[in-house]
């Protein structure tokens, strides 16, 4: 019995499956290009399910996100997102979730100003957009209005007290209120298992049946993001109309629902669309040629060798893979590119955790061009047929920054503009 | 399962060590819990991914080699498959079941396994070589004699040099046999130069779920120089998925010498229906009747991937019209494990087996389809019985039914895993 | 004991430092039927007590240099092993000398035991590689000792508990000592702060014992007593993801860094470095501290190059100063030393200082005499022959204690908070019940402290979050307070974080920071979006 080896040829290979992945695949269909992409799960497993393009700038919070922008490119001119015009990021951002409401995760599309989005503890951030499912509770915040917040017996982490407490000073009409899940009693519960469960019409009836006698003339009920998995909205609209209420959810803690959907959602759509998408599959090794790159991946029973045009890394950092480190230096895991860093692990890190001009290791990574070609550090691209997008470049503090999505989706583009620039 | 006493307790620190490969090890879990909401057997016993690990980590050694949830986690591999890490819990759950005594585990898994190893037929069920023929040529007879369109069909058995040698489940010629004609009429159709062979025909594989490592050795190397002796191109595994990843993962695993591919048979329904050799089509589904399918972890996840899915997709859609299929979500190499699968099903747990079910049944449920495909025997039997338990409203259908149903050569006495919907449709017109 | 009003407490005994020694002393004087009040500016074992390895000497680490202190940790060990079991690991250890090593040092190893009463069995290099596999091949010399582990917050908690269930003593946690009023040679008043509220906290009474630990010298002063004069060595050890030894495994060479790893139960701690330091207060774990100890650490044990380090910390060691002593604290007396202060004008004050973890029971019955003997009670002292008896609310420190009872009990609505620990919902409302401490505030890091909580690999990044939202639903937090708790625990946490931020925790930081930040805004100004900080 041989090893099977499976060939793909294909003009665009996407390494990385987060949002910048995602993004580029997106954006590639969108150019005619021929994509396919490849991954293993990582740091976007752990998102809110809110884009956020620019959230705080010089260490403040900004409404504005598109002034914050220009204000970005003259402080910081290496920025990834420096690269990028505001016209540009537009058209990218609004591309990427119009793309996802096609795929079935209805977005808010992208405004003029940033919106306070929920979290779990009871305070708000600032995000560009979010899932339909999640801004009637932006409203709710905004208004004060009369709403109810769940939560379930059994549920980690999740505490709608918390959220009222916290919250109680600048949002009057808010009350909470604990439930057990219907057919879910007694036992430690994961949010992902009740959107499972939700998207059954007997959940749903269940639920709304214990929902509604509780309402008291809430307006609005917020819960933990549960509402259904891959069919969020539907699921949502259901309930409504069963209850009465306006609803929202709020994204909680992981092992999170909106990662889980976010993934289910590329890899459910991604097939139809014609991406060749291995998810669940890191590619080993690239090795350049002449003509562009091949790619060695190793499935259970085959090996797959991809034949590729080009090459776009959107591999991520540490948690993802994309980057790794040593007692003493860090490096990049596929490719070895050089990584301009500090002589010593002491530079790494600040001293205080919360500092809020950031730690120093996340603002290394992979430099690239103009191009979004990764370059050797002071020197030439790695190679011409190699592009790069996302958290894994250098000059950006994306969590700090509150701009990772906006980072994956602006990079993804201009790198897949390039792409297709040099593919002819 | 009472109190237990156990051969050994195993140190799973130094079993992750020597299991998993650099950079999959325990150490490199972030507690993220990915695995464990996403698991089906999480909750039960206690359990779940994320626990195991933390356990290892602990050196809760003792509890990790007693709890029974070893026995109801079905290395389905979708922790690994999620894991930001590729952290494997499946392998270390394995070693795990091996560390218990025998008389402890499963009886069920533990008496399929040693019925396997008493004949070379690896039948599960104690069907030897012989009485496999046998039956093989007695329903081979019936069927020339009930249908003249298929007066000359044959049956190879130990036909050296056919280019596809095709194993059997156990349960047809057991207790079946009549469901063992559809296939034989399908590679007949095709024209396939197909064979059985009269030894390690069983596609079943219970050793491998005891954790006895040396079982499956055993089982795997009885299959295979029994493949090897025929001097097959190909050999097909049927409609089942351990079987097929036992089979190859045995091979690797235990550096076997084997002179043949290991296949899907949907793989090659895919294949005939493309060539035009199975011209089959959704004509027969005139209700616009909706159908959904199991993609069998051990096909899919764990050997073939999703291009065995699309396969998959490709076969049913075309049987019962692209508008008629819905898929369950998640699916493919993200699809849940139905709970049937790792020997649960022969595990005697009932109560655990249904409440790992009841994921898969809320799935089936919310497509709101008629009918289930699923080309795997323990997925079969698991969805069935949740079904029946949770009260839903679907049939469970082998593809080989379908696909005969559609050429209009499904026999009468065919058709236990249809429902009366279909009871009536495409009757073969000599019967 | 009584209270006067709110913030008066009378007591017969004040006793300063919530550490090993002044919780000994605690449940020493209760035995002695004599009524306590403990304060500590912090929590219990804030000092050098929660600071150190947890290594329960059996000596041989101070046989060649000073047989005296070996002589006492043997005989102080032997008596804990005895009478406080459930805190204790008899796990053994090795004293190893690996290729290049001083051959004579090791070779007068056993005599120097011998003369200091440890056990001491010579085993070959295969023997040793049996107990312990993770040693190399190439080892020099090799000696069995009865080195045990002492759980040491398991201890103290059993300690403040025993007290309180003995008779009235109290503990008050966060109560800093500012001043003392004295009249006439007596301290009528001493005066504190409660650094949380900020509140005046004054205590009367008859005693006043400074078992302050690496603060005892500054204490002292408060009462104006010149005589306490204390070297601080800031010590630094690393702790392991998983267990690496069975046993204690020593370098045997004269004491440096790198030289010990101790078995804590389910990790391990390798240590530990000694740098004099002006000031016990503010200290953290350096990166270079870290690779000192690391490099020599895998000189002895190769497989810590291949290990997973989820923490550092450090500890000050209050050491008495003497000659010879003020350029390596290594070379300082670990003994401890009772100061009445009669010679200070003071007849009711008493500071005790210096010592070892192992030997706290030793200095806890010694000024326990000085205290008793002063209120007129004659009553012995009994911790050298009364089991110390074990809590409920106060087993939880115990790596894989909550683990293992959750497993036990297997009841599924006892939801999990810390899932690498295995700590359960229902020992954290037991804590917040029960233990000591309980009767005020408890916050999340008060809990951490009792318990497991944030120990694990991912160093508090969920269960911080976890646990904190249960605080508000048992209504234990009723404000945005509790927030700002959670972000000084993280804070708190990473200190020792930081400096093993390489490998496989770089990926664990990484998702910390991300929920921290992203889901948790605590790096953000409160304000209309974000945060929780001020």
């Amino acid at each position: 019995m041989k090893r099977g080896t499976r060939r793909i040829e294909t003009q665009l290979a996407v390494i990385g499956t987060g949002i910048a992945g995602f993004a580029a695949s997106i954006f590639a269909l969108q150019r005619g290009l021929d994509v396919a992409q490849f991954g293993h799960s990582g740091a976007m497993a752990y998102t809110t399910g809110y884009l956020d393009l620019l959230g705080v700038h010089d260490q403040r919070v900004r409404d504005d996100p598109w002034a914050a922008l220009d204000e970005l490119r003259l402080d910081e001119p290496k920025h990834p997102m420096s690269g990028v015009s505001n016209e540009t990021i537009r058209t990218a951002f609004n591309g990427f979730t119009e793309a996802l409401g096609d795929m079935g995760i209805g977005y808010s599309k992208a405004g003029d100003c940033n919106l306070s989005a929920l979290l779990p503890n009871g305070i708000a951030k600032p995000t560009l957009s979010v899932p339909d499912t999640m801004l009637p509770g932006v409203v709710a915040l905004e208004t004060g209005a009369k709403t109810l917040v769940l939560d379930f017996d059994g549920l980690q982490g999740f505490s709608a007290k918390a959220f009222e407490v916290n919250f109680s000073e600048r949002w009057s009409g808010l009350r909470s209120a604990r439930m057990a899940f219907p057919g879910m009693e007694n036992r430690q519960i994961f949010p992902e298992v009740l959107a499972r469960s939700l998207e059954t019409r007997a959940t749903q009836e269940a639920l709304a049946d214990l929902i509604r006698p509780l309402l008291n003339g809430a307006e609005y009920v917020g819960l933990p993001a549960i509402l259904g998995m891959h069919a969020p909205d539907a699921v949502r609209s259901k309930m409504e109309q069963a209850i009465g209420a306006t609803l929202f959810e709020i994204p909680t803690i992981p092992p999170a629902v909106p990662g889980i959907r976010l993934r289910e959602c590329f890899e459910r759509a991604f097939p139809e669309k014609g991406v060749r998408l291995e998810p669940q599959l890191k590619v080993a090794d690239v090795e350049f040629g002449t003509a562009g790159a091949t790619l060695h991946l190793h499935g259970p029973m085959e090996d797959i060798v991809v034949e590729a045009s080009a090459v776009l890394l959107a591999t991520g950092r540490f948690l993802s893979g994309g980057l790794r480190s040593d007692q003493h230096s860090l490096s990049e895991s596929l490719l070895d590119i050089p990584i301009r860093q500090p002589a010593s692990r002491e530079e790494w890190f600040r001293h205080e955790y919360l500092d809020p001009r950031g730690h120093p290791v996340n603002r290394l990574g992979v430099e690239v061009d103009s191009a979004f070609r990764p370059v050797i550090p002071d020197g030439d691209p790695v190679n011409e047929r190699l592009f790069a997008a996302g958290a894994i470049l250098s000059h950006q503090d994306w969590a700090r920054q509150r701009c990772g999505a906006g980072l994956a989706i602006a990079t993804a583009y201009g790198a897949t503009e390039a792409a297709a620039a040099a593919l002819g | 399962m009472g109190a237990h006493s156990r051969r050994e307790t195993l140190d799973f620190l130094k079993v992750a060590k020597d299991l998993l490969p650099d950079g999959a090890s325990y150490d490199a879990c972030v507690g993220c819990g990915i695995c464990a909401s996403g698991c089906p057997a999480s909750g039960l016993f206690g359990m779940d991914p994320r626990r195991f690990i933390n356990m290892a980590m602990l050196g809760m050694n003792e509890e990790l080699s007693t709890t029974p949830w070893v026995w109801a986690c079905t290395q389905c591999k979708r922790c690994a498959y999620l894991c930001p890490m590729g952290i494997d819990v499946s392998q270390l759950v394995g070693a795990a079941r091996g560390a218990w005594a025998t008389e402890e585990k499963p009886s069920g898994i533990v008496r399929s396994c040693a019925a396997q190893r008493l004949d070379e037929s690896t039948s599960a069920m104690g069907l030897m070589s012989e009485d496999f023929v046998e039956i093989v040529e007695e329903t081979l007879e019936e069927l020339q004699e009930d249908d003249p369109r298929f007066s000359k069909l044959t049956v190879p058995i130990d036909k050296v040099g056919a280019k596809f040698v095709i194993n059997q489940n156990s349960r047809e010629p057991a207790t079946e046999p009549e469901e063992m004609a559809p296939l034989w009429k399908i590679l007949d159709y095709v024209g396939a130069d197909w064979t059985y062979a009269s030894k390690g025909w069983a596609a079943e594989n219970f050793c491998m779920f005891t954790g006895d490592p040396d079982a499956w050795k055993d089982m795997v190397e009885t299959r295979v120089d029994a493949i090897n002796a025929l001097e097959c191109e190909t050999w097909i595994n049927t409609e089942c998925g351990h079987s097929f990843y036992t089979l190859w993962a045995g091979i690797e695993k235990f550096g076997l010498e084997a002179n043949f591919e290991a296949e899907s048979l949907v793989t090659y329904y895919a294949q005939w229906i493309r060539e035009g050799k199975l011209p089959v089509n959704s004509d027969w589904n005139k209700d616009n009747l909706k159908f959904t399918v199991q993609d069998p972890c051990q096909l899919v996840r764990k050997s073939i991937g999703d291009q065995a899915a699309d396969d998959l997709r490709f076969v049913v859609k075309t049987l019962v019209g692209e508008e008629n299929f819905i898929d369950m979500q998640p699916c493919r190499s993200a699809n849940y494990c139905c709970g049937g699968g790792g020997g649960f099903l022969q595990a005697g747990m009932s109560k655990e087996r249904r409440a790992y079910g009841k994921r898969k049944f809320d799935q089936i449920i919310a497509t709101e389809a008629d009918y289930v495909l699923t080309p795997c025997h323990n997925c079969h039997s698991q969805i069935y019985d949740v079904g029946e338990h949770f009260g839903g409203a679907y049939t469970v259908t082998h593809l080989w039914t379908l696909i005969c149903l559609s050429l209009g050569i499904l026999g009468p006495n065919e058709r236990k895993y249809l429902g009366p919907d279909l009871a009536g449709i495409n009757l073969p017109e000599t019967s | 004991m009584s209270s006067l009003s709110a913030r008066t407490f009378e007591a017969e005994v004040l006793v300063i430092g919530g550490g090993a020694t002044g919780s000994g002393i605690m449940r020493d004087l209760a035995l002695r039927g004599i009524t306590c009040l403990l304060v500590d500016r912090k929590d219990l074992n804030a000092g050098a007590s929660g600071g150190n390895h947890g290594l329960l000497h059996s000596g041989g680490r101070y046989a060649t240099a000073d047989a005296e202190t070996a002589a006492e940790c043997r005989r102080e060990g032997d008596i804990l092993k005895r009478l406080a079991p459930e805190c204790i690991d008899d796990c053994g250890g090795l004293f190893v000398a690996v290729e290049g090593d001083d051959e004579d040092f090791a070779a007068r190893f056993p005599e120097h035991c011998r003369v200091a009463g440890i056990p001491c069995e010579a085993l070959t290099a295969a023997e040793a590689r049996e107990r312990e596999p993770a040693l190399p091949d190439a080892i020099a010399a090799a000696y069995a000792v009865p080195d045990a582990t002492i759980d040491p917050f398991r201890i103290v908690l059993e300690n403040v508990g025993h007290a309180q269930r003995l008779n009235d003593s109290t503990y008050l946690p966060h109560t800093e000592v500012e001043a003392f009023e004295i009249a006439d040679g007596v301290i009528t008043k001493t005066l504190c702060r409660d650094r949380r509220s900020g509140d005046l906290v004054e205590i009367r009474a008859r005693q006043i014992i400074n078992a302050s630990g690496a603060w005892a010298e500054k204490v002292a002063r408060l009462a104006g007593c010149a005589d306490v004069n204390l070297l601080y060595s800031k010590g630094t050890l690393l702790i392991t993801n998983t267990r690496v030894t069975k046993g204690v495994v020593n370098r045997l060479r004269l004491p440096d860094d790198g030289d010990i790893l101790v078995p804590g139960g389910t990790v391990s701690l390798l240590g530990t470095s000694s740098v004099t330091v002006e000031n016990p207060d503010g200290i953290a774990p350096t990166v270079s501290e870290v690779d000192r100890i690391l490099a020599e650490g895998a000189t002895m044990l190769p497989v810590l190059n291949e290990t997973r380090f989820v923490r550092a910390f450090s500890g000050v060691r209050p050491l008495l100063k003497s000659a010879g002593s003020e350029a390596d604290g290594r070379k300082a007396n670990r003994g401890f030393a009772l100061f009445d202060h009669e010679d200070q004008g003071l007849s009711n004050f008493a500071t005790v200082a210096g010592g070892k973890f192992t030997t706290f029971r030793l200095m806890a019955e010694t000024a326990g005499d000085l205290v008793a003997r002063r209120l007129g009670n004659a009553e012995p002292c009994k911790t050298d022959l009364d089991p110390l008896p074990s809590g409920d609310a106060l087993r939880w420190t115990e790596p894989g204690a909550a683990a293992r009872d959750w497993y036990k009990r297997s009841d599924p609505t006892d939801t999990i908070l810390c899932e690498c620990e295995m700590v359960a919902r229902s020992v954290v409302d037991t804590i917040i019940g029960q233990a000591p401490g309980a009767e005020d505030h408890m916050s999340l890091k008060a809990i951490a402290l009792r318990s497991r909580i944030g120990k694990g690999a991912c160093q508090g990044a969920f269960c911080s979050m976890r646990v904190t939202a249960h605080l508000y639903d048992r209504e234990v937090y009723d404000s945005p307070d509790g927030l700002r708790l959670m972000r000084d625990f993280v804070n708190e946490r990473y200190k020792g974080v930081r400096p093993v931020l390489w490998g496989a925790q770089m990926p664990q930081a990484e998702l910390a920071e991300i929920l921290h930040c992203g889901l948790g805004g605590m790096d953000l100004p409160a304000g209309k979006d974000g945060g929780t900080t001020t």
